[in-house]
Order: structure tokens, then sequence, then C-alpha cells
């Protein structure tokens, strides 16, 4: 588990003798999901040099948000970072690998070709036109291939879709996907300004509060 | 070796070669399919071109003349040139003979052109799809190629 | 009470029910084509015997994208961006590799400027090529720790080239008829510094894998390929020459600006898993020294000599051009019948062809030494399938 982004949800009390932590098991629950995320290495093309290599590297470091833990196999694994160009010979592959994931699983595809078949969608006779025709996605990450800070903010999306998204009682019923792309005017230095600040300010960071900050645009994060 | 003299040598070495007759950039000869693996051998062999690498091998579909175009690409490294040599064969019936025991990437090479152009390579050791199952109907790369799937870029 | 030894041998022949030894126990393993070390969905099929290779099939198409039909939907200058999807760590390369063959189809001349800044990159990108490789070579035999400092080092070499591109990986850079854009007012200064910074860092790879004796172990008279078997099955490029056929396009059939600098081509002698990563180690130094020459001279001049524009039409005919990627020779195969689009326009990919080199490479060999022989092979799987 890398930074914890997000305060421990719920309240401390004081009592004699140490302390008791009131909270929503929902919320502690998926407090502890969202921040350690466990990719699966599934890469097939081009987005997985950036996806998976450059972001696993020294630069981008993922074990800053907690998803470093990449697997190679599908049943230690509850992410599911798409990387790379899904053509029809692997698309049952892809199902299959999707269903050996334990519950709850996300998806994150990113490039142009796990959304729509990208530079691929015409004329071609085996391309499948987004991976979305095969096994449900919940956030989308546009780019050819994107670059390590737009995955790292859709996985910040991703985790705050968990913690406001799931239930105990409906586990895997989440809400409508989101697409992930830095909002107009705001780059990454912003950011980690930002995040540098707050971490300086009080040693954790308060995702909500840098959200709020930044003017995310409308319809990523409310839910409806 | 340059361009010109290497094509007249090789059109020398059998009478049944022919130079190309559309342009091309390097050496090019036409050969008859069934005498392909022979020429090939002594293209290879002889001391003269010594074609050591087959460097690729690609099929061209003239829908409008009904004929596969088959066309090897030799390199070699002793001499330093390159040839062109095509073979044409009936859209219909499309066979030739393998040339894998002479120049064993041929065995793959010769794959991917049956798997996107269906043309059938006698006595070809292991002659399947290659990457298409093997219950895809059609050959893509071919002009006439229709599926359900394909889209047309809107224009 | 009785007590009965048996031994490992009849209880195997028990089970299997047959007489015959346990060490002819056959049997298949599927390898892929989700698999962390096959560098992407590559299938194996393996016909094992205990822990021996018997047979190694691969089996492709598990990123077969159809860039040859859809190319022949395109007219020339997008046929270059698909190009940088298929080996995407020499995508300057094969941007180039097509570049060139509209350009010699259409009769442009390209001037110095463009030459010059077209090899610098390309052999960038080299570098760059080989450090993932070289990370990469050591997470598949274990060792994570390279992995982390090949990383380190291209993130550095990136952010040179991202200035005057514009992009990270799919770079799309060089166009038929010259370049996307003119090199950054910064790039001279920065390749030198990278120069600087990237010399030690070589030491630092020797110390940490060239001189370990692990690696050694596990790479020493592992996968060897005779020249004969290399030239045999159409293995090109560090494959090539780790087998000791001394063949380098940019030495026996000058592009760019090769003719004008002085390299030398490294050569392996036993063709081993071992000479390959020797060659490819030497050939960034090399790569070093080819920019390190070039950088000072660039000519002034115009960065696109003539703009294409889309409906380029190359007359009648076969053209065949051909360069050295990262991996080995990638040749392109126009045959244009006066249209704007290509009549077919086919990819001899560099992987395609070194990837057959595997089976006689490691028959009989470990199964353990398998990743390390494919490791060392540099295949980069969308370039095979296309
Ligand atoms: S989106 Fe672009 S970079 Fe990613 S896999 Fe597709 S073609 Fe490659």
């Amino acid at each position: 588990m890398g930074i914890v982004t997000d305060k421990l949800p719920g309240a401390l009390e004081k009592v004699p003798g140490g302390n008791v932590l009131v909270t929503r098991f929902d919320e502690i629950i998926n407090w502890a999901r969202a921040n350690s995320l466990w990719p699966l290495t599934f890469g097939t093309s081009c987005c997985a040099i950036e996806m998976l290599m450059a972001t696993g590297g020294p630069r981008h470091d993922m074990a800053r948000f907690g998803a470093e833990v990449a697997r190679p196999s599908p049943r230690q694994a509850d992410l599911l970072i798409l990387a790379g160009t899904i053509v029809k010979r692997m698309a049952p592959r892809l199902r299959t690998l999707y269903e050996q994931m334990a519950e709850p699983r996300y998806v994150i595809a990113t490039g142009a070709c796990t959304i729509s078949g990208g530079p691929f969608i015409y004329h071609s006779y085996t391309t499948v036109r987004g991976a979305d025709e095969i096994i449900p996605v919940d956030v989308y990450v546009p780019g050819c291939p994107p670059r390590p800070e737009q995955l790292f903010h859709g996985l910040l999306t991703l985790q705050k879709m968990i913690k406001e998204g799931e239930t105990i009682r409906e586990p895997g019923v989440r809400r409508k996907p989101v697409i992930s792309a830095l909002p107009e005017g705001v780059t990454m230095e912003d950011i980690q300004g930002e995040m540098k600040e707050l971490l300086v300010k009080e040693n954790v960071v308060d995702v909500h509060q840098a959200v709020d900050k930044l003017k995310w645009p409308s319809g990523t994060n409310d839910g409806s | 070796m340059d361009r010109e003299t290497l094509q007249a040598a090789v059109c020398q070495l059998d009478s049944s070669i022919r130079p190309l007759e559309e342009n091309a950039d390097r050496a090019a000869v036409v050969v008859e399919a069934a005498a392909l693996p022979a020429i090939l051998r002594r293209l290879r062999d002889e001391p003269e071109f010594s074609f050591a690498q087959l460097l690729d091998h690609v099929a061209v579909d003239w829908i409008d003349r009904g004929q596969f175009e088959l066309v090897y690409h030799l390199y070699s490294f002793k001499h330093k040139h390159f040839l062109f040599v095509s073979v044409f064969v009936p859209r219909e019936d499309p066979r030739v003979p393998t040339v894998c025991r002479l120049y064993p990437v041929a065995e793959w090479q010769e794959r991917e052109v049956y798997d996107l152009f269906g043309v059938l390579y006698e006595d070809h050791p292991d002659l399947r799809r290659l990457f298409l199952e093997d219950d895809w109907i059609g050959f893509p790369l071919r002009k006439d190629y229709q599926d359900d799937f394909m889209l047309d870029r809107p224009r | 009470m009785t007590v009965e030894v048996s031994s490992l041998k009849e209880l195997v022949e028990q089970a299997s029910g047959t007489s015959g030894s346990p060490d002819t126990q056959e049997y298949f393993v599927n390898m892929g084509p989700q698999h962390p070390s096959t560098h992407g969905v590559l299938r194996l099929v393996l016909k094992l015997d205990g822990e021996r290779v018997l047979r190694c099939i691969p089996v492709l198409g598990y990123i077969h994208r159809s860039i040859e039909k859809i190319s022949e939907h395109m007219n020339y200058m997008n046929c270059v961006h698909l190009t940088d999807r298929m080996d995407y760590l020499s995508s300057i390369m094969n941007n180039w590799a097509v570049a060139k063959a509209v350009e010699e189809a259409a009769g442009i001349e390209v001037n110095d400027r463009i030459r010059y800044i077209r090899t610098i990159f390309a052999e960038l990108e080299r570098i760059q090529s080989h450090q993932l490789w070289w990370g990469v070579l050591g997470m598949d035999l274990g060792a994570f720790t390279p992995f982390l400092y090949g990383i380190r080092d291209r993130e550095v070499l990136n952010d040179v080239m991202e200035e005057t591109i514009g992009a990270r990986l799919t770079m799309n850079y060089v166009l038929p008829g010259g370049l996307m854009a003119d090199i950054h007012p910064n790039f001279v200064n920065r390749v030198k510094e990278f120069i600087k910074y990237f010399r030690p860092k070589l030491d630092e790879y020797d110390d940490l894998l060239t001189n370990n004796v692990i690696i050694q172990e596990r790479l020493r008279n592992v996968g060897v390929l005779s020249a004969q078997t290399a030239v045999q099955y159409g293995a090109t490029g560090p494959v090539l020459r780790g087998s000791g056929v001394a063949f380098d396009l940019r030495k026996d059939h000058p592009y760019g600006v090769y003719d004008q600098v002085d390299f030398e081509v490294p050569v392996g002698t036993v063709g081993d898993s071992w000479d390959r990563y020797w060659v490819r180690v030497e050939e960034m130094r090399q790569s070093l020294r080819i920019v390190e020459q070039l950088l000072d001279n660039i000519p002034p001049g115009d960065f696109l000599v003539k703009k294409l524009n889309s409906k380029i039409k190359l007359p009648e005919g076969r053209y065949y051009s051909q360069l050295e990627t990262a991996r080995g020779i990638l040749g392109v195969f126009i045959t244009s019948d006066k249209k704007d689009e290509p009549y077919r326009l086919h990819y001899r990919s560099p992987n395609f062809n070194n990837l057959w080199c595997l089976e006689p490479m490691i028959k009989g060999d470990y199964i353990a030494s398998l990743i390390g022989a494919m490791s060392s092979l540099d295949l980069v799987i969308p370039d095979i399938d296309r």
C-alpha cells in the first residue's frame, strides 16, 4: 500500500485505555479496497509499455497510489488495466481472465483501442471495437497511448468511485462509468503541487478537498 | 553486380526465367511455379549468386488479371545483392510448390500467405493458419474479401 | 508388520500404466498468451520431457490487428502512423522505413539536415529500446532492480525526445518528405547532457548485470544459434550479429548519414544468449558514439523539403525499402497501381523472422533457459502479428 491519500473514514473517540474507531463497515471496506488495488499485468500492445512499464518505473511510481503489486495471475488481482488492442482471437481469453478475477473487480480501459478500436477501427477484420463489448469497464482513460499521469488520474477516479459507490449489500454494483481526462487548464504540476502542499500541511491528504479545489469536470464524481 | 547485370545473369540460368515486365526498383524475374524450387536452389547454391537468405515472401492479389503474384525476396550476404522472384498463379487454383526445404523460414512465411490469401503450398510440412483461428472462413487479404464485421470508413 | 519400500520409478510406472522408463514422460504445457515473460500475447505450446523442451510451437494471432488490410485503404501519409503501433519501441525507425520507401518511389531527395536529424533520432531510439530490453531481461531472469535502472534512464532520454516530438511512445516524427517539426532549440544541449549522464550509467549496467555471475551462468551457452541456422531462419539484427554474421544495413547499405560516421558493428562469436546480450549492450555504446559525432554538425536547412499532400500518388510498380531497426531489418514492400492508396503494402518485420529461431535455439534445453533465450531475442509481439 502506498501513501494513503485519504483520511480513515470515521471518528476516533478517546476512551480510558485507548481509542475507539466509530465508522460504518461500507466506508471502511471501500476505503481499504480503494487504497490497495492489485492490478493484473495484462498488456497486449503499445499501451502496455506506458501503462505497465513506465508507470511501474521509478519516475512515475504506481506505488504512490497503492497499486503497484502487479500480479500475473488473475486470481490474485482485482484491477484489470486493459493496455492495448483487443482482437477477436484474444477476446475470449480476456473474458476468461476477467471471470477468473475475484469480486469486487474493477476495469480501467486505457487507450483509444480499448475504448473504440482506435486507429484500427475501419477496414480491420480482427480488431474488437472497444473492450466494453466483452467486459464491463469502470473507467476509460483516453490517449494513444495515454500518459502515465493520465492513468493515475484514472486510478484516482476509480478510487473515488469505489469509496462512494459500492455497499456491502450490493457488491459489484457500481455507478455509471466515468471518463478520466485532465480538465482544461489543469496540469499535472498543479496536482503535484497541490498534493505536496496538502501533505506538508497535515501529513495526510483529503482527496475530496483537493478535488473541489481543482474543479474537476462535473459528472465525473457526482455519482448520478 | 548492379541491377541490370544481375537480372540478365539470372535470366541466363534457365530459358523459363524472364524479366518482370512491370516496373520494380530491384532486379526482378518471373519464373514458372513448377520450376520454382529448382531455380531457387540454383540461385542459392551457385557461388555467382549465393542468395543465402529469403528475406521475405509476399503475395499480391491482382484481381483484375485473375492472378496471385507471389514474390520471393532473396538477399545475398556475400555479394550484397537483392532479387525479386515472382511467380504468377491463377486465382481459382492457387498452387505452388513449397520452398521451405531450401529456406526453413519459408515454412512460416508461406503459412502467413496461406492464412491471408489462401495460396496452397504443395508438400508443405505444416500448412495451417498462422494468425487467424482454424475455423475462420475466407482469406482476408484477398481484394474481394467481405465479412459482416468489417466497417467501411465513412467518406 | 512388514514395511514395503517402493521406489519413485515404480510409483511412476504404476501411475502411468506403462513399463517405459520415467525419463520419457512427455507432456504439453501451454505458455501464454497471458504470461508475464512472453512480453505481450505470444503463446507457446511446449512439449516437454520432464524439464526438457522437446518442441516449442509458437501460436500467433492474439494481436493481429490487420494493419496491412487497413493500409490498403489509407493514403501514404496515413500509413506512416500505423507503423508506430507495430514495433512501438522503434517507432521513429518504422516511420522512417515507410518514408524512405515513399521518397524513393516518388523521387524525392531530402536535404542533409533531415538526414542528420533522422539519424540522430533513430540512434537515440535504439538506445531507448535497448534500455528497456535490458531492464526487462533482468526482470525475466528474476532480478527486479535492472528494470528500475533501465526505466529510470529511459525516462531521462524520453524527456529529451519529448521536448521536440511531443509524444512519449508513438512518436510519429518522420514523414515522407521530411520531419513533423524542427528540433527544439534545447535539443543539442540536452542530448549532450544525456550522453554525459548515460556513459557512466552503462558502466553501472555492466556492474549490475554484465559482470554478474548468475546472469552469466544463465545466459552463457544457453540458446545457441549457429550462424548457418540464423541465416536459414531469416534472423536479422542483433540476433544475426550475435551469431557471428557481421551484417548491419547501416554499414552494408548505408542510408541516412551512416556512411559519414565512424562506428563499429559488434559481433558475437558463439551465438548464445550471452552474445546477443553483449551485442545489444555494445550497440548502446556505439549509438552514443554516432550521436556524438553528428550532434555538433547538424547543417542548416528546412525540416521539410516538400509538403506532400495526402493525395500523393506513386508511379506504378513494386518498391522495396529497408532499414535497420533496433531488432533487425524492417522492409516495406509497396505495390502501387498509380492511385493514392497502396495496392498492397507489406511489412517484413524483423520479429516475425527472428521468432522462428526460438525452436532450434532451445530444443533439448531446460524450460528455465527458454525464458532467458526468449528474452535475448527481444521480441515485440505486435510487430510479429502486425
Ligand atoms: S491506443 Fe494507441 S498506443 Fe494504445 S494500444 Fe492502441 S494503438 Fe497502441
